[in-house]
């Protein structure tokens, strides 16, 4: 018996390390080197390849890869360019405790000229200093969190709106257009969803609202957090006995999709509206068509489906990737394409492409992206926050307007 | 299963004598770890092939077992079999040399002076080498290694000591996180008096072992496998507090840096070697604090307890107490690491105390040998190491996001080949073989007087 | 006055929610009868069999418009005996792998429990990897709406069709345990493990046997749950445990207990919900494991499955 185990872990210990020399061996073959004119350059993405949010993280892996891709083989925009690019990245789990060490790699590794990233808030707020201090430009794709522009990092960018464009945007357009007295506000307890509930609540006393709120925390994929299940049947009793008009629920699709379904079984007749988080057609597909029509979304981004360039990005997307592409995929590739705008720019002037000067290129970039005019402000916030409300209307999502434009009528 | 169909067919027919010797060949030992065997590579191939998705889900699994690649993931199922097979014949022989070698290298280190000149080295080493590496490698010494070698050194006293199974452990390491953001005023709700981070050391600690002592005290009276789930229940009940209440910044986390220490007028910033230096020293004092304990009177009425709690009662140790003791311990342990990573960190959110944490020093104390003092340090160093390896030399074959299915593979050919862990304490090990053997029980889980 | 207001409304869905935990504790129950274990991975029996179910609708029903009548009555039988056969093959695969070899060494408590959490890791991880990790909506298999109301509070299809269908399962888990072959089996294996094998009863067998009967209930759970609240790779985690609190607090080991926790676990984490966020929901389930632990150990109704079932 004993003998037998102690082979047994020989073997087992065998075992594991011809895995490793496998991953080992093929590591290195992993590595080619592209020969192509012009030199070398690396843009690098930080964000969750791992843990409960490694759906968000692929989403925009691929978006950058795409834009590196198009710009190495000529199809982009920008047209043959006169450098290679190479993506690399580095998996932070979207978690404060990973984030670091990523950043510190992606700094160390010295072909790094620009960051797509950090994707989440907290990973942000954990590594800004970092990238500050190399002077490394990060464009962030989806990190919203106000205070993120306020702390004088000088690098950092990103092309979505912060919490406090879109949140009372979508509290005015409740009270002027829908016309709504009390608004039951929900967020769904991540980083990204209270920020955005407690700027729409900032601007309820102006938009003379009544606001009852609740924190009801979201299913794994669509939070930064734990791994579970929200029922939310006990929820859509409180709002319908409430007797609030509109509901305003700040987080991601999947979660709004499985609200709208307990709200609307539980009877429910007032208007539903959500942010970008749930600006993405899975959201018809996971509630059901019938059951989600009417509901509303207001995104600081255009619909995807609206634009010729958008349908191609579609489509290859899909082809890279192998899945469709989701929330925060469009930023992403916007984000890439920024930086490779500035890239052109500079080695079209003749000026070495340094960390330092994408910092400075891209506090004057100005370039038509996807999503939106990719222009930061000078705390590196995108400029013109322009929100786009959406509505659900025979199984897709129709584009109603400019909510600035809309209240006005 | 095709053995079992066999069976059916063998077990009522009278077959010739060429088919029953086939079918006991078939359902033999040897041919049922054959089939294991295969079954491990088809694993393996299904782990390391490519992912599928909602829509497609088993275009995953075509992909990986309809592939040639699966010969080759068969050929190495056939090559475990072989080993355990014929490795029969092999290793008395391995282990006698590995007993000859061992045997006078034992009495080498036995010997006080090469002992401790293995230290200075190792010391030397670990003071000297990180001064060589990047800045990505350091960040990861201290970040992920560092912290996580203290947390499964304070783990290692609550399970591998006392043999009780904490599942929340990662609640005191947040409750010296945001004790240490709160006396410093980084979250939204301010404190009474603020403390400069190096005073939080003490604070953080108290508070840790106290939330041990308010969880441990009633909760230890119980069997150990109900401690496992009270332990969990209460991990997720700080994360949910910390999660939902104002006071703490929610889910944005905390609202201000912490900032980082101050001694005199040495600020600690950015960089990673101080902290290091910090953490080294704090490791070397707990390492020498707990081998002192272990051979202590606390540490033998804990083994006494964990061998056999009813025995131990018997013979005068108050279970309970020493139970309490080593939780708090424990405890402390982690609240100091919380402390040193909120300061460090500078920025941290209920994200980062997620149960998957908790379990994850479980495997680290589990993968290294509990009770055994350099292999929960080993263990934690190697199994840090290797993902934050393949994440920052960005190796392909191993996808970030599959990390999880390595850690549960692991553990479950942990606990079938080599339960006792990678570099065993010796009392542990004798404690398996006598459990195999059908003597006492190796842990405090059981009920008293119920056999599994 | 919040207390009061949505009541009954509170209680309904909680009660709904009350079944599904108890059909996922019968699961640990029944082990914790056979081998004084907790099976922790249980929790990836009920998440198979989401999937397992979620596949099933898709293939079957896919996008469009929603079936009705006795096409859906069909859907959901077939979606939930397909779930339930694949919880059934999960906790079986778990048995062998997990279980069995530790139990062939005598392995101590620990390596157990160590082992059912490496499982659980491998199987939610693993299906993550193969099935995508966003959440996913089972697609829609009847119409729901409020039939009929109790005290003002509605009562929807989704409520009633969970309650019968789990009710379904539970009586006939008490009939298969009191007055089959199996359940005296199993009944011998928990009362005295020794003495029934003495006796000839096939512990291997048995313990297999009641994995599956587990495995069964917990897996249809997970296709009852998924039409509610989408299928996702962790989804068995939260419930997981809500449902072992279900198991403890009307007495672990007991079948009946761990209906009887189901339900009063599902009511009472749900009505306090009149009164605070929905975020404190699962303090208070936990609140209560730890409450319960502490105060009655042994459950409302006492451990053992041998002598109460």
């Amino acid at each position: 018996m004993t003998r037998k185990r102690s082979l047994s872990t020989v073997v087992a210990v065998a075992a594991v390390a011809t895995l490793a020399l496998t991953a080992c061996g093929s590591s290195k073959s992993a590595k080619t080197t592209t020969s192509s004119s012009g030199k070398t350059y690396t843009i690098a993405y930080q964000g969750p390849l791992s843990g409960g949010n490694a759906q968000l993280g692929l989403n925009m892996v691929y978006a950058v890869k795409l834009a590196i891709n198009q710009a190495n083989s000529g199809t982009s925009q920008f047209g043959k360019l006169p450098f290679t690019l190479k993506y690399t990245q580095q998996d932070d789990q979207g978690s404060a405790t990973q984030a670091p060490t990523a950043a510190q790699a992606i700094i160390g590794n010295s072909n790094v000229v620009a960051v797509v990233g950090p994707a989440f808030s907290g990973a942000t707020k954990a590594s800004g200093a970092l990238y500050a201090q190399a002077n490394l430009a990060t464009v962030s794709p989806s990190a919203t969190a106000p205070d993120l522009a306020n702390n004088g990092w000088g690098n950092f960018f990103r092309v979505v709106a912060d919490d406090n464009a879109q949140g009372p945007a979508d509290a005015q357009y409740l009270a002027k257009v829908v016309k709504a007295k009390n608004v039951y506000v929900i967020d769904d307890a991540s980083a990204y969803g209270s920020g955005l509930a407690s700027a729409f609540k900032g601007a309820a006393g102006s938009n003379n609202l009544t606001i009852e709120s609740e924190t009801a925390p979201g299913t794994t994929q669509c939070q930064a957090g734990q791994g579970n299940v929200q029922q939310y049947d006990a929820l859509a009793t409180k709002i319908k006995s409430s007797g609030a008009q509109a509901v305003f629920y700040a987080g991601y699709y999947c979660d709004f999709a499985l609200l709208t379904k307990a709200v609307r079984a539980a009877g429910y007749q007032g208007t539903l509206m959500s942010d970008d988080g749930s600006n993405d057609p899975k959201y018809i597909s996971q509630a059901g068509a019938s059951v989600a029509e009417g509901a509303l979304t207001s995104c600081a981004c255009s619909v995807l489906a609206s634009s010729p360039a958008a349908q191609a990005f579609s489509t290859q997307f899909k082809a890279l990737a192998g899945f469709a592409a989701g929330t925060y995929s469009a930023e992403a590739y916007d984000s890439a394409n920024a930086i490779i705008d500035v890239m052109k720019k500079l080695s079209s002037s003749g000026d070495a492409i340094t960390r330092g000067a994408i910092v400075n290129g891209l506090k004057s970039v100005d370039f038509k992206g996807l999503t939106k005019e990719v222009k930061f402000q000078s705390n590196g916030n995108i400029a013109g926050t322009a929100v786009y409300v959406s509505k659900v209307e025979n199984g897709q999502l129709v584009q109603l307007g400019l909510i600035s434009d809309l209240v006005k009528q | 299963m095709s053995a079992d169909a066999l069976g059916a067919v063998g077990g009522r027919a009278r077959l010739p004598g060429g088919l029953t010797r086939a079918y006991a060949i078939a359902t033999g030992t040897d041919a049922k770890r054959l089939y294991s065997s295969l079954v491990l590579g088809l694993v393996l191939a299904l782990m390391t092939g490519p992912a599928g998705s909602v829509t497609a889900p088993t275009s995953g699994i075509h992909h990986a077992l309809l592939a040639p690649r699966v010969f080759g993931f068969l050929a190495f199922g056939l090559v475990v079999w072989l080993l355990l097979t014929f490795s029969g014949r092999v290793g008395p022989r391995l282990r006698g040399v590995r007993q000859r070698v061992a045997a006078p290298a034992r009495a080498v280190t036995a010997h006080r002076t090469v002992r401790w000149s293995w230290y200075a080295v190792l010391l030397a080493a670990l003071i000297l080498v990180p001064r060589l590496l990047t800045g990505a490698y350091q960040q990861l010494l201290v970040d992920q290694i560092g912290i996580y070698v203290l947390l499964a050194l304070g783990l290692n006293i609550v399970i591998g000591f006392a043999g009780l199974l904490d599942l929340g452990y990662i609640a005191f390491f947040a409750v010296g996180a945001y004790t240490t953001a709160y006396f410093t005023g980084s979250l939204p709700a301010k404190p009474p008096f603020e403390v400069t981070p190096f005073l939080c050391f003490p604070l953080g600690v108290l508070f840790a072992m106290l939330a041990g002592v308010i969880l441990g005290a009633p909760t230890l009276r119980l069997r150990g496998d109900y401690l496992a789930i009270v332990t969990l229940g209460f991990g997720e009940i700080i994360y949910d507090v910390a999660n939902n209440l104002k006071q703490t910044g929610g889910p944005q986390g905390v609202a201000k840096t912490v900032p980082h220490f101050v001694f005199g007028d040495y600020h600690w910033k950015l960089a990673n070697l101080p902290y290091w230096y910090l953490l080294l020293g704090i490791l070397v004092a707990v390492v020498i604090g707990v081998s002192r304990l272990e051979n202590s009177r606390t540490g033998r009425a804990w083994t006494a307890i964990r061998e056999d709690e009813v025995a131990a009662e018997a013979s005068g140790i108050p279970a309970l107490r020493y139970k309490v003791m080593a939780f708090a311990f424990g405890a402390s342990t982690s609240g100091f690491a919380g402390v040193l990573f909120a300061s460090k960190n500078g920025f941290f959110d209920p994200g980062v105390f997620t149960e998957q944490i908790s379990i994850l020093i479980l495997v680290l104390v589990i993968f290294g040998g509990m009770g055994s003092i350099w292999g929960t340090i080993v263990g934690a160093a190697v199994l840090q190491f290797l993902p934050g390896y393949f994440r920052i030399s960005g190796s392909s074959v191993f996808q970030p996001q599959d990390i999880y299915i390595y850690v549960g593979f692991l553990l479950i050919i942990m606990m079938i080949f080599r339960p006792q862990g990678l570099i065993p304490s010796r009392r542990r090990a004798r404690e398996i073989g006598m459990a195999e053997a059908g003597i006492g029980s190796a842990d405090a889980l059981a009920a008293p007087g119920s056999a599994p | 006055m919040c207390f009061t207001q949505n009541f009954w409304s509170l209680l309904i869905s909680g009660l709904a929610n009350g079944f599904v935990y108890a059909l996922i504790a019968l699961g640990y129950t029944l082990v914790y009868g056979v081998l004084q274990l907790i099976n922790f991975a249980h929790s990836e029996v009920f998440m198979s069999g989401g999937f397992a179910g979620l596949f099933l609708m898709d293939h079957l029903v896919g996008k469009g418009h929603v079936p009705s009548g006795l096409t859906s009555v069909g859907l959901v039988l077939a979606g939930t005996i397909v779930a339930a056969l694949a919880g059934g093959l999960v906790a079986y695969i778990l048995e062998r792998v997990a279980y069995r070899p530790l139990r062939r060494r005598h392995a101590p408590q620990l390596a157990y429990l160590i082992s059912a959490i490496g499982m659980s890791f491998f199987l939610f991880s693993l299906a993550g990897k193969e099935f995508g990790r966003d959440s996913a909506s089972v697609p829609q298999t009847f119409t729901n709406g409020t039939v009929f109301h109790v005290f003002g509070a509605g009562v929807q299809t989704y409520y009633l069709l969970v309650a019968g269908a789990a009710i379904i399962m539970l009586v006939g888990l008490d009939r298969l345990i009191g007055a089959t072959r199996l359940g005296q089996g199993i009944r011998a294996v928990a009362q005295d493990a020794d003495t029934a094998s003495l006796m000839g009863v096939n512990i291997d067998r048995i313990i297999a046997l009641t994995f599956i009967v587990g495995g069964l209930l917990g897996g249809a759970a997970g296709f009852l749950f998924g039409i509610g609240n989408g299928v996702v790779y962790t989804m068995g985690f939260t419930p997981g445990i809500k449902a072992f609190t279900a198991a403890v607090l009307g007495g672990i080991g007991n079948v009946r207990g761990a209906v009887l926790g189901g339900l009063l676990l599902g009511v009472c984490e749900n009505v306090p919900i009149g009164c605070v966020d929905t975020s404190w929901r699962d303090v208070i389930a936990f609140g209560i494991l730890v409450l319960v632990l502490l105060v009655r150990p042994t459950g409302i109704l006492g451990e053992r499955l041998g002598r109460s079932a």
